[in-house]
């Protein structure tokens, strides 16, 4: 299984799929997409403390998270 | 009906209504605190879990100064400029220079009202990957209560 975990007012909102369910996948990867259109970022742990940023949907990613886009506060 | 009569229904009218303005009132005192009471504890299981969230994504050196002095470091992934980023929403990034003394306050954040601990996560993941990026966006502040160093 993974996660796509998206920061939100609730504090994230997680959607998990089935690696190899493809049906599972494509939703993933649709959600992916709208996100990452809406101006999200999406990253994944690629070590202890260490991210990568993604620009492409990754289905073997176990866990990516997404957060809003970055305004000057 | 006879006066008396009258005033008698009247008064027992009137005491009928106050009592029942009053039950309302109560009523409605006791929903608005409930309802107080329950978005303060939503907003602490937000928080907390937000919390975890960060301390997953942290090194464990990160996760071990944010545990003790509520704040960590991170490198700027264009320049390697050191950057502490404290527990908050706004204007809680510092910058450090090579000493660890503070040059500049920096401020951006996700946007949408998010809690500190998803709020700090963006910022690490920003910083450590698309520093200037981050900063493109960020307001930036001189105002500091005095040299620190860190």
């Amino acid at each position: 299984m993974a996660t796509q975990i998206v920061m939100d007012r609730t504090g994230d909102t997680r959607h998990t799929f089935d690696i190899h369910d493809r049906a599972e996948v494509e939703k993933a990867e649709r959600r992916f997409r709208d996100l990452t259109g809406a101006g999200f970022t999406a990253a994944v742990r690629s070590g202890p403390g260490e991210q990568r940023v993604i620009r492409s949907f990754d289905p073997t990613a176990e866990e990516t998270l997404f957060y809003p886009r970055l305004v000057g506060g | 009906m006879t006066a008396v009569t009258q005033q008698i229904v009247l008064a027992v009218c009137s005491f009928a209504l106050a009592l029942f303005g009053t039950l309302l009132l109560s009523a409605l005192s006791l929903v608005v605190a409930r309802s107080g009471s329950c978005s303060r504890s939503f907003r602490y299981e937000i928080e907390a879990r937000a919390l975890t969230l960060l301390k997953g994504w942290l090194s464990p050196k990160q996760r071990a100064c944010y545990e003790r002095f509520r704040y960590f470091d991170v490198t700027g992934s264009d320049t390697g400029t050191r950057y502490r980023i404290h527990h908050g929403t706004q204007t809680n990034i510092e910058e450090l220079n090579g000493t660890g003394h503070h040059v500049c306050k920096w401020c951006f954040v996700p946007d949408g009202d998010l809690v500190a601990g998803d709020v700090m996560l963006a910022q690490k993941i920003a910083l450590e990957t698309n520093e200037r990026g981050a900063l493109g966006v960020a307001h930036r502040s001189f105002v500091s209560s005095g040299p620190r160093r860190f």
